[in-house]
């Protein structure tokens, strides 16, 4: 490691306007988590425009920290209100929320903010610690290595989204066919433009993720309203004897640790998302533990495995996409995007070629964590009020930073028309139960996966033997066919979904 | 065809006396001026634009706002820039491969007649890369080793795969060319040793210093001030070239004397440090000044030669 890079990083990290963009960041994400319906994804595609006029640095960091304080601020409603502020959290609500009832909402807050914050903070360490030495030999990953990497990614992210694979397939394919609109990136040949100069480099990014994710979310909160009454969030109460004690840190420590290791697994995976993180982790800690009986009512342990494997999922999702260029989920693939919109392409030279603004990046993720602890001990109070917004104000309000978002682009009425139309989409998406999720993976990585296997294709000079030469690809190749026919088994026999992935 | 390369340190002295004469005579704006840049935030186009929009407002004398019309390589900032009225407050910073390539592949409502030119800033240096420690070191050898062995080549452009195609049949080299999706993926394929060689648009000054990559040729008209030695394809004995210029465009019907503005605020800015450094360090390109007929002049005749390549 190169250490007078490291020291710079260090001092970048620790400016005021670094402090002030990745503590705004955690703050905003923190907010965004605790409001239920409001989620990660929603929130990264809206604050993406927000950054254009910060350096790379800061951009990203912010980002990330917002992703940070999102999967840290879920856990507050999940606790005091039943209602996960992200669906990553639901598996918090499950010991949280009874624990709240029982007079104990502030512990379970703190033990929900400590085992998010030590989560965070050990699967940066092995973001830092696997990236880099990754990194180094992210050259051997060539064309065919890539594209094959990446058709297990999306076979992958179809079938566990959707529960069937055959519609998550559709929506997969709906986002290839939408991913391949553009100028032919060989000929330079505009491709289903149909004469509009604004979609010669491809369907606006931000104007299909503001509008699948945040802008279709809306429309169904919106509808949810007009059903649902709210819940009556826990009111935290002055009492001396609520609060975490060095005896529950010692219970629940093995537990956070546990819950990091799966997090950080699941999170480099490419495809699974922190929802997949915090129920296996769940899972795990219930038939590890001596008592199986108390939780569901309460223990600690729960809130801890649920929030540490869901916060160790965000550093660790980094890991193939700074190694590779490789998005784990979609917060990831979104990132992906901000670099682009700073000029910066993400992947195995990323690390060789800026490794300032990588170890800056990697001092702001950690400063993030440190804010987020700080923030969340004494924001306590604070942020429980949060819960009490009601929809009805917090809707139009991200309606409006949608449309603004949209327009910052400068696509002008285009980008709105488009921006509704792909609205509409993610709300019959979502509607009729087609992962959202595997269409906006599919069309981020479509022009990826294009290249490469173009690449493959012309170098290999049409010769299949050249694949016996490169076991990555080959692997890769056989463990999408084995996901896709494991897959199909499934759906046919009508089982139950390994987990849910919502957007996350 | 005239033009000065004006490296960091010339421009101090300069600054001093043009400073001075500011807006003495002629055209000038009245209220804030809106630069229209054709490339999203961040690229090297946008970071060069908004540097030399402080520049021009020190010109001026007017604050100048940057708008980010991104799309097609800049077809779609020059599609909506045919509506713009012709009174000086609206310019746009341009990449000119927009007109001297977009019309030809595609169907563009707009073309080089509707628009006028007026000064140029920056220069390309477009190149031909491989390895630094491929078995050719010039491109003599590279093509002497492609006529033994099969070679793979990276492209960009359409324009620099027929040139490198041409150059195959020429040269009876068996070469597969293989698309990147630009300098960001150019680079993996080619230090990887995925390909042989590869087309650069500017990326190998990341590389060059240390020795990873060797620029074989330019496809430039001129050789580019940052690497003296390497020669032209043109000088190899290759009748093709290949150049782009970053230049001030403002709407058709703009009258002389806005055009003389600007082609007076181009010379102020070549000469302004703050633009000379952020252009040079850190977006790597050459400083090219060209004034307003030499810069349409350039425009028509690089058509033209996209064209007669093109159609090969």
């Amino acid at each position: 490691m190169d250490f007078s890079a490291v020291g710079a990083a260090a001092a970048e990290a620790l400016t005021l306007a670094s402090f002030i963009g990745i503590g705004g960041g955690v703050l905003l994400g923190y907010i965004v988590g605790v409001i239920p319906g409001l989620s990660r994804s929603v929130a990264i595609s809206i604050a993406i425009p927000m950054t254009f006029y910060m350096s790379p640095f800061i951009a990203i960091s912010f980002l990330i920290g917002l992703s940070k304080g999102t999967a840290a601020g879920s856990a507050v409603s999940a606790i005091l209100l039943n209602a996960p502020g992200e669906a990553s959290s639901a598996a918090t609500s499950l010991d949280g929320y009874p624990m709240a009832k029982n007079g104990k909402p502030k512990t379970a807050l703190q033990v929900g903010l400590i085992a998010s914050v030590l989560g965070d903070i050990l699967a940066t360490i092995i973001l830092i610690f696997v990236a880099i030495p990754f990194a180094r030999v992210a050259l051997l990953f060539g064309p065919y290595e890539m594209a094959a990497i990446l058709a297990f990614a999306l076979v992958f992210i179809a079938g566990l989204s959707g529960g069937n694979i055959f519609k998550g397939l559709a929506a997969g394919g709906l986002g290839i066919f939408l991913g391949t609109i553009g100028l032919d990136n060989q000929t330079g040949l505009p491709r289903l433009t149909f004469g509009y100069t604004e979609l010669m480099d491809g369907m606006p990014l931000i104007a299909v993720a503001i509008g699948t994710l945040a802008l279709s979310e809306m429309f169904i909160q919106s509808e949810k309203l007009r059903y649902d009454r709210e819940n009556m969030s826990v009111a935290l109460k002055k009492d001396s004897s609520d609060r975490i004690t060095w005896p529950i840190f010692k219970t629940i420590f093995p537990t956070i640790l546990r819950g990091t290791g799966v997090g950080t697994f699941v999170g480099a995976l490419p495809g699974l998302g922190p929802s997949v993180g915090s129920f296996m982790s769940y899972g795990m800690t219930v038939k590890a533990a001596k008592d199986p009986e108390t939780f569901g009512k309460g223990n600690p342990k729960g809130i801890a495995a649920s929030e540490s494997a869901d916060n160790a999922v965000i550093p660790a999702a980094l890991i193939p996409l700074f190694g590779l260029g490789i998005p784990g989920n979609v917060s990831a693939a979104l990132l992906i995007g901000a670099f682009a919109i700073h000029g910066i392409t993400v992947g195995p030279l990323l690390l060789r070629d800026n490794p300032e603004l990588l170890y800056s990046i990697f001092a702001g993720m950690i400063l993030a964590s440190v804010i987020m602890l700080v923030l969340g001990w004494y924001g306590l109070m604070v942020f429980a009020q949060i819960t009490r917004v009601p929809p009805h104000v917090v809707i139009p309000i991200v309606i409006f930073f949608c449309l603004a978002g949209m327009v910052l682009q400068g696509y002008g009425t285009f980008g709105l028309v488009i921006l509704m139309a792909f609205a509409l989409l993610g709300y019959l998406m979502k509607k009729y139960d087609y992962s959202f999720v595997t269409f906006l993976v599919a069309f981020i990585i479509t022009p990826m996966l294009e290249l490469n296997l173009r690449q493959s294709i012309i170098l290999s000079r049409g010769n299949w033997e050249i694949l016996l030469g490169r076991p990555i690809a080959m692997f890769f190749i056989a463990c999408t066919a084995i996901a896709l026919i494991a897959l199909i088994i499934r759906t046919f026999r009508k089982e139950k979904p390994l987990a849910e992935v919502p957007a996350d | 065809m005239k033009r000065r390369h004006i490296l960091t340190a010339s421009a101090a002295v300069c600054l001093l006396m043009t400073a001075s004469l500011g807006h003495a005579e002629g055209w000038s704006p009245e209220r804030p001026m809106t630069m229209v840049i054709g490339f999203a935030a961040g690229g090297s186009t946008d970071i060069q634009g908004r540097v030399l929009a402080r520049s021009l407002e020190e010109y001026f004398g007017q604050p100048v706002n940057v708008v980010n019309q991104p799309g097609g390589g800049g077809a779609v900032a020059l599609t909506r820039f045919l509506n713009v009225e012709p009174d000086g407050h609206t310019f746009m910073f341009g990449v000119q491969l927009g007109l001297t390539f977009s019309p030809i592949v595609t169907e563009t409502e707009y073309d080089i007649d509707d628009f006028r030119y007026a000064g140029t800033l920056v220069g390309g240096q477009f190149g031909v890369v491989a390895r630094g420690d491929a078995p050719y070191q010039s491109f003599e050898e590279l093509v002497a080793y492609g006529r033994e062995n099969p070679m793979t080549y990276a492209q960009q452009l359409p324009m620099d795969q027929a040139i490198m195609q041409l150059i195959a049949d020429q040269e009876g080299i068996d070469l597969a060319i293989v698309p990147t999706g630009g300098g960001g993926g150019m680079a993996p394929l080619l230090l990887g040793g995925e390909v042989d060689f590869a087309f650069s648009g500017g990326t190998h000054a990341q590389y060059t210093p240390t020795g990873e990559m060797n620029v074989l040729a330019f496809l430039t008209r001129e050789r580019s001030p940052f690497y003296p030695d390497v020669p032209t394809l043109v000088e190899l004995g290759y009748p093709y070239a290949m150049d782009d210029f970053r230049s001030f465009f403002l709407p058709g019907g703009s009258p002389d004397e806005i055009v003389q503005a600007f082609e007076d605020a181009a010379r102020f800015a070549v000469e302004h440090p703050p633009f000379v450094e952020t252009t040079v360090e850190n977006t790597l390109h050459p400083i090219v000044f060209m004034d307003a007929v030499e810069t349409e002049a350039t425009i028509r005749e690089i058509r033209a030669a996209n064209e007669a390549l093109m159609a090969n």
